[in-house]
């Protein structure tokens, strides 16, 4: 473990966010070590970037006496310039200037952290190698694909040198070359002491970067652990999958006293179980494409946790 | 400091319940070393980005300031003219260009804050990359008040170049208007800011053009004397913001014949505060969730 670990850099408690009637955060907080990256877990709608937008001043909470922020020493309800100073942000929208190339996007962007011309210049071709779109110095924000946008926000992101990294959602709708690429350079600045707050619907993107996650769900902090800890404590550790609905009949009266949990869908089930060797024992009779027993991950916590059904923002 | 508040709290005994249901204090955060950028460099930042990106198409934005004046002198003060005497003891067609010099920066202004900062706003996104930069919402918008007074400062400049090219004016006093200029630019920018908080979708700017800019070139004494108007529309046409604007300016193109009022200067200052702030506050509640 770094030295760094266990140094608190964010506290929150007791935040609340209304837009009208709806009640997009309620009463969530959490601490956060230096140098640590925290995935926020959650359906469309969770409140997730509501909160990440509270804590660097681009939204503000509900007044409530009893809120406190604290973002590296400083409130962002009194203190937002300097949470920006040594933060950066991806927000979910890349928001580039499609009049200016890539080099001209960053420098416009470095004059808001004070940079020095010669300074901005070298921090820039340094990261953009970084984040390997050093070709594209010169190219048109039109010319970029959706992965090359989402990683020259990262730089854009990174010209402060911050020491905290915000990223709302950042590898939606990328190709599985370009999100190990990012995730990688995610590690690498995690190693070098950055604090990562991620927002994700990837489960998988959670388990690769997260040292802690937090579940959130209607405005509300449903759980809150590291992914393993909370894979051991929250949910079964098998799941057999029954692609065909119409054989349940046949399966379910072989439980006998086991305990087995049910998700039912329109076309499967999922029969979740602590006992490998039992789901093993169930499916006898049944064909390999009928069936599929794993592992169960952070898909199936996730669901388990905020539900199957859609809400209305999904 | 910390840990001895929680030893002092500790001490006391709390009721069980209420441990059960509070969560744990915040821990003490130790405040990172960071200075906020001052406040002239949160404004040249903004500023400074609207240059380069305004700059990036130089011709097809620089080159209307110079040909607009040039249609209107040439088609209406030179063809209508003719058949025309002197406006409040100034020959017609001087009369008109220096009107000329503030309906450009008050053009260019408008556009500027009401379809360019709704554009940002709402489809380029603009405004939320650049507020997850160290700067307020105060500051980006400020900063684009003072944007659009540089580019009435620029407008007015073409115009007057123009106009000196043509010999309609000699160069002298008039060389103030370009800062006029300025000054238009950002009292119309502060009115367009106000109109743009308001507006939700973009054909709504349409009311605003027609309705209220558009007017004013004939309610603001550009192309005759606010004198010649009704009885009854005079207080109007003095409560325009233009009018003001007008007539400063015509009072440093012929000097001695036009008064100088402090009241138009007082006017543009007050009207710009107090329009501004009404318009930041508004549009605050829209870049801020």
């Amino acid at each position: 473990m770094p030295e760094f670990s266990k140094t608190p850099v964010i506290g929150a408690r007791h935040i609340y966010k209304t837009y009208g009637q709806v009640k997009a955060v309620q009463n969530v907080g959490f601490t956060i070590q230096r140098g640590t990256c925290v995935g926020f877990l959650g359906p469309n709608g969770a409140g997730k970037t509501t909160v990440m937008k509270i804590l660097y001043g681009k939204g503000e909470p509900d007044p409530n006496p009893d809120t406190e922020i604290n973002v590296f020493g400083y409130d962002p309800r009194s203190h937002q310039l300097h949470i920006k100073q040594l933060s950066g942000v991806v927000t979910q929208e890349d928001s580039l200037d499609e009049e200016l190339n890539v080099e001209q996007n960053l420098q416009v962007y470095a004059k808001f952290y004070g940079m020095r011309h010669r300074r901005a210049a070298a921090r820039i071709d340094e990261l953009l190698e970084f984040m390997e779109l050093g070709e594209k110095k010169r190219s048109r924000i039109k010319e970029l694909s959706g992965g090359m946008k989402r990683r020259l926000v990262i730089v854009r992101a990174l010209l402060g040198e911050p020491s905290l990294l915000i990223l709302d959602e950042p590898t939606t709708g990328l190709d599985p070359q370009v999100r190990q690429l990012i995730w990688d350079r995610l590690h690498l600045l995690k190693r070098s002491g950055v604090t990562i707050l991620l927002t994700t619907h990837y489960m998988q993107e959670a388990a690769q970067l997260a040292d802690d996650l937090l579940i959130m769900d209607h405005g509300k902090v449903l759980l809150t652990g590291a992914p393993q800890q909370l894979l051991t404590e929250q949910i079964e550790p098998y799941v057999l999958e029954l692609k065909n609905k119409q054989r349940a009949g046949e399966i379910e009266p072989k439980f006998g006293s086991e305990r087995i949990r049910k998700e039912e869908y329109t076309e499967r089930i999922l029969y979740y179980s602590h006992n490998n060797g039992m789901l093993n024992s169930l499916i006898g009779g049944l064909s390999p494409s009928e069936y599929h027993i794993r592992q169960s991950d952070l898909e199936d916590l996730f669901l388990k946790t905020t539900g199957r059904k859609l809400n209305e923002l999904q | 400091m910390n840990s001895s508040n929680q030893s002092a709290r500790s001490a006391q005994p709390a009721p069980a319940v209420d441990k059960a249901h509070k969560e744990p204090a915040l821990p003490h955060i130790q405040p990172a070393d960071v200075q906020k950028p001052p406040l002239w460099a949160r404004l040249y930042a903004v500023w400074y980005r609207h240059v380069r990106v305004y700059a990036r198409n130089i011709i097809s934005n620089g080159l209307p300031p110079f040909l607009e004046p040039l249609v209107f002198l040439v088609g209406i003060g030179m063809g209508l003219g003719a058949y025309l005497t002197k406006m409040e003891g100034v020959p017609f067609l001087e009369y008109l260009a220096t009107g000329l010099l503030m309906t450009t920066a008050m053009f260019t202004s408008a556009f500027e804050c009401s379809f360019g900062t709704f554009i940002r706003l709402e489809y380029e996104k603009a405004y939320d990359g650049m507020l997850a930069a160290p700067i307020t919402v105060w500051d980006l918008l400020i900063g684009e008040i003072l944007w659009a007074g540089t580019k009435g400062f620029f407008f007015t400049l073409a115009v007057l170049v123009v106009i000196y090219g043509f010999g309609i004016l000699p160069i002298g006093l008039s060389l103030v208007a370009p800062f006029i200029g300025f000054f238009t630019g950002a009292m119309f920018a502060a009115l367009s800011l106000l109109v743009t908080s308001f507006v939700k979708n973009i054909n709504h700017f349409n009311f605003y053009f027609s309705g209220f800019i558009s007017p004013m070139f004939f309610f603001a004494g550009v192309v005759f004397p606010v004198t010649n108007l009704p009885v009854i529309v005079r207080p109007i046409s003095e409560a325009l913001p233009l009018t003001h604007a007008v007539r400063l300016t015509r009072a440093f193109s012929f000097p001695g014949e036009v008064p100088f009022l402090w009241a138009d200067v007082i006017y543009i200052l007050i009207f710009t505060l107090l329009i501004g702030i009404l318009g930041v506050r508004r549009l605050k509640r829209r870049l801020i969730d």
